[in-house]
């Protein structure tokens, strides 16, 4: 009996078993790299941004609480800012829109729009005692960002502290609990302590969270879609509907003229997840993986990036004015948010579809 | 001795991967391709919400203004932006329901049903065949309202659960959810009231079965059986008020919608009270607390054809892990326990009624015979609609259906979503069904394992 074969038939049983495997979930794609950045993201984009948000929710919850109980100019100044302040994280979340804000239902309950202006009216009119609990169960074009926007701003930003009526006060106060209650569900779906959500991405193509995503690389089609989403929002949704309308009724943000901060932080979205950075964090993100693949391509996505940024931030005073008085400046901003939707969606896509 | 030892190893090779008599068939390209060429790819959450691929541009313009109209928040009037919310409504705009286009989850409280909404009745039927509305309450509860109405009622559930043993020992515990009214608020409510769940099901590929010729799905109709094998497959028909006249129905949960005109225009009056000029009435007309606001229709007819073509014009998921042996494996199964006899899988489109090319001549995967079927007790709902009795419904398509986890974030099934798993779904199918259920039953539990990685590759 010769051996000299026994290792090529050992090999081959061995292959044989394994490659019989009534298991097989599709094709798992491991490797460090993908780890890496999907862990990055997760961690340092996506829940770093959430808990930002929270942090920020609860300054506005603060602040609200304050006007009510002091109102003057000055409280009420704060607590804008605080809207802005509370605005901007959520702003930079809408890259991500995926996972428990959206099968939660915590998008609606945080960003519907429009207001139900006629609706508010009759609460505030009503003897109805304005607790959290009672606006946690009206439907969410009565509470969350944009109905504290159009108390706290007014129609047209020109609201004074004495235009107030104390009904106002504990609506929003009650308003702002319930928005703070949303993100802390928000972040708390995604921890591991929580809903755990990440645990789908992070341990995709295995366990219970192939069921989800069956690899590493839906997540990385999750991700990649997620940015291209938002894109397309702003340059056919939030900048087109008020443009090509000309309506600005139609203008999400316009209660606080805040759609300029609202349009280039959904631009540093794609950003954050395109670096794979937030705030001080920083780390791997979508561009290691293109930049391995095509460097041309990561170069050209950042140099879009910053341009659509730029020509956001462009646009000749606030976006309400800029729709009538300089719509070519509105025009080169939505030109440059597509060009960057072109690159995202022709070119970089297909990299990921063919990983 | 180096050949005998080759052809050992390359006869081990085909043995060890054998554990079925007959080799598994491959899964074609054009199977893969659901939905032809409307067909779209990937997984991830916004799936179900990418435009069929093979729109024009022109087409691609009135599915982005759809896409507004879908997802367009309504409220209450007068409003500068999208006035016309109820006075009675479910929810507040289309995508409400059908979250990323996808399938509603069963809801953790009757507080907040999210996308499942109760058809009532009263029993006998109307001319066209119509359940008969509730006596101040329509044919479908509304249990929201704008600020000044009282709502219709509240809704209470409870669950009845029974065990299921499967082969091998593999225990199942199924729940069943029982509805119930309370606080009704325009006068009391019938004692012989009947209710039927239903949850917000998928929007994808609507269009390609609006496309499917009549005779096509009339030829699988065996109302009387002839053929013993147990399935009957019966068409419904309901009164199509573009056309005037009896159609073939084929949308919603009992197929009572003819087309997705009508199925868009009927969701908007009666689940968020929005009147269009195919429906320019509130469908609370007569009740109490419904509103004599002369704004109707509170949507143009542009808006409602938009809305419409973006349910027809989705692209369909392509079928995704169809190399791994388990999924082939199920595909067979599939067929082996005959619930290809109703979730027939294949279709050829022919015109759009509509006339739209992009639908028409498609060669499709919808696993649906879009005909009604005695489903059995355990699913009866007991409240006719059209000619379908309080045990049919119709045959839902199953494209895309293994992607509810990653876009709904859930895996509830069936009208009521009772169903927590696709195994639980299968195993509540009775009636014309019951000879597939047990076949799953009496499948080895890796075979059974086999069966739903098909489905999940859907």
């Amino acid at each position: 009996m010769q051996f000299k074969f026994l290792p090529t038939f050992l090999l081959i049983l061995i292959a044989s078993i394994l490659g019989c495997s009534d298991d097989d979930g599709g094709t798992t794609i491991t490797t460090n790299e993908f780890t890496a950045i999907i862990d990055n993201i997760s961690d340092n984009v996506i829940i770093a941004t959430y808990a930002d948000l929270d942090a920020k929710a609860d300054v506005l919850l603060s602040a609200l609480s304050a006007l009510k109980a002091d109102q003057t100019a000055q409280t009420l100044e704060a607590a804008r800012q605080a809207w802005r302040d509370a605005r901007r994280p959520w702003e930079l979340s809408e890259g991500f829109l995926y996972g428990p804000v959206d099968t939660k239902g915590l998008d609606p309950a945080m960003d519907s729009w429009p207001v139900n202006v006629t609706d508010l009216e009759n609460v505030l009119n009503s003897n109805n005692n304005l607790t959290v609990d009672y606006v946690d169960g009206l439907d969410g074009t009565l509470r969350g960002f944009h109905t504290i926007e159009y108390l706290l701003f007014g129609e047209d930003g020109t609201k004074l502290v004495t235009d107030f009526t104390v009904r106002q006060f504990e609506y929003l106060g009650a308003c702002g609990e319930s928005l703070k209650l949303t993100t802390a569900k928000l972040y708390e779906g995604w921890i591991p302590s929580g809903g755990n959500f990440v645990k789908n991405f992070k341990e995709a193509g295995t366990g219970t969270a192939a069921s989800v995503y069956p690899s590493q690389k839906a997540v990385i089609e999750e991700i990649v879609n997620g940015i291209v989403g938002i894109a397309d929002e702003v340059a056919n949704g939030k900048i087109n509907e008020p443009f090509a309308q000309q309506n600005l009724a139609l203008e999400e943000s316009r209660f606080s003229a805040n759609s300029k901060a609202d349009f280039a932080d959904n631009i540093r979205s794609i950003r954050n997840i395109w670096f794979g950075v937030y705030e001080n964090a920083a780390g791997k993100g979508i561009a290691d993986l293109i930049f391995d693949k095509d460097a041309v391509l990561d170069a050209k996505v950042r140099s879009q990036i910053d341009a659509a940024i730029a020509a956001i931030e462009g646009i000749e005073g606030t976006f309400t004015s800029a729709v009538f008085n300089s719509p070519s400046t509105v025009q080169a901003a939505q030109q440059a948010v597509r060009d960057l939707l072109a690159t995202l969606q022709g070119e970089v896509l297909p990299v990921v579809s063919n990983l | 001795m180096k050949s005998t030892l080759s052809l050992l190893c390359l006869l081990l090779v085909f043995l060890s991967c054998k554990n079925e008599d007959e080799p598994l068939p491959t899964i074609s390209d054009e199977e893969i391709k659901a939905g032809g060429a409307t067909t779209v790819f990937g997984t991830f959450s916004t799936l179900f919400e990418q435009p069929a691929a093979n729109l024009n541009a022109t087409e691609d313009s009135l599915h982005r203004a759809g896409n507004v109209a879908f997802e367009g928040t309504f409220v209450t009037a007068p409003a500068v932006v999208n006035p016309g919310l109820g006075p009675y409504f479910n929810h507040t705009s289309c995508a409400a329901c059908h979250g990323k286009n996808g399938r509603s989850p069963f809801p953790d409280t009757g507080d907040d049903l999210g996308g499942l909404l109760l058809r009532i009745s009263i029993p006998g039927a109307g001319s066209h065949g119509e359940p008969l509305a509730v006596p101040g309450y329509g044919g479908q509860l509304q249990q929201r309202a704008i600020y000044d109405t009282q709502p219709e009622a509240a809704v209470i559930f409870d669950f009845v659960e029974t065990l299921r043993e499967l082969s091998g020992g593999e225990q199942v515990m199924l729940r069943k959810p029982v509805f119930s009214l309370q606080n009704p608020n325009n006068g009391p409510l019938p004692n012989d009231l009947l209710i039927s769940p239903r949850m917000a099901p998928p929007v994808i590929g609507l269009g390609l079965l609006e496309a499917i010729a009549e005779s096509d799905i009339l030829s699988f109709s065996d109302e009387n059986d002839v053929d013993g094998d147990g399935i009957s497959g019966k068409p419904n028909y309901a009164f199509d008020l573009q056309k005037q006249q009896i159609a073939l129905g084929r949308f919603g949960w009992k197929a009572a919608q003819p087309s997705l005109y009508q199925q868009t225009a009927a969701a908007f009056v009666n689940d968020m009270g929005v009147t269009s000029p195919l429906f320019p009435a509130e469908s609370c007309e007569g009740q109490p607390g419904c509103d004599d606001t002369a704004d109707d229709p509170e949507i143009t007819a542009s808006t409602l054809l938009a809305a419409a073509f973006y349910s027809q014009s989705l692209g369909v998921p392509a079928r995704r892990n169809v190399e791994a042996e388990q999924v082939r494996k199920g595909q067979v199964l599939f067929q082996k326990a005959g619930c290809d006899g109703c979730h027939r899988p294949s279709f050829t489109t022919a015109q759009h009624p509509e006339g739209h090319a992009f639908l028409s001549n498609q060669t499709i995967f919808p696993y649906t015979d879009l005909l009604l079927h005695d489903m059995g007790e355990g699913l009866a709902d007991h409240r006719p609609d059209h000619l379908a009795d309080g045990r049919e419904w119709r045959t839902p398509p199953l494209w895309g259906i293994g992607l509810t986890p990653i876009i709904s974030g859930h895996s509830d099934f069936l009208h009521d979503g009772r169903a927590r798993s696709l195994l639980e779904a299968v195993l509540w199918h009775g009636g014309e069904a019951e000879a597939s259920r047990q076949a799953v039953e009496q499948m080895s539990k890796k075979d059974r394992a086999a069966l739903v990685a098909f489905l999940e590759s859907l």
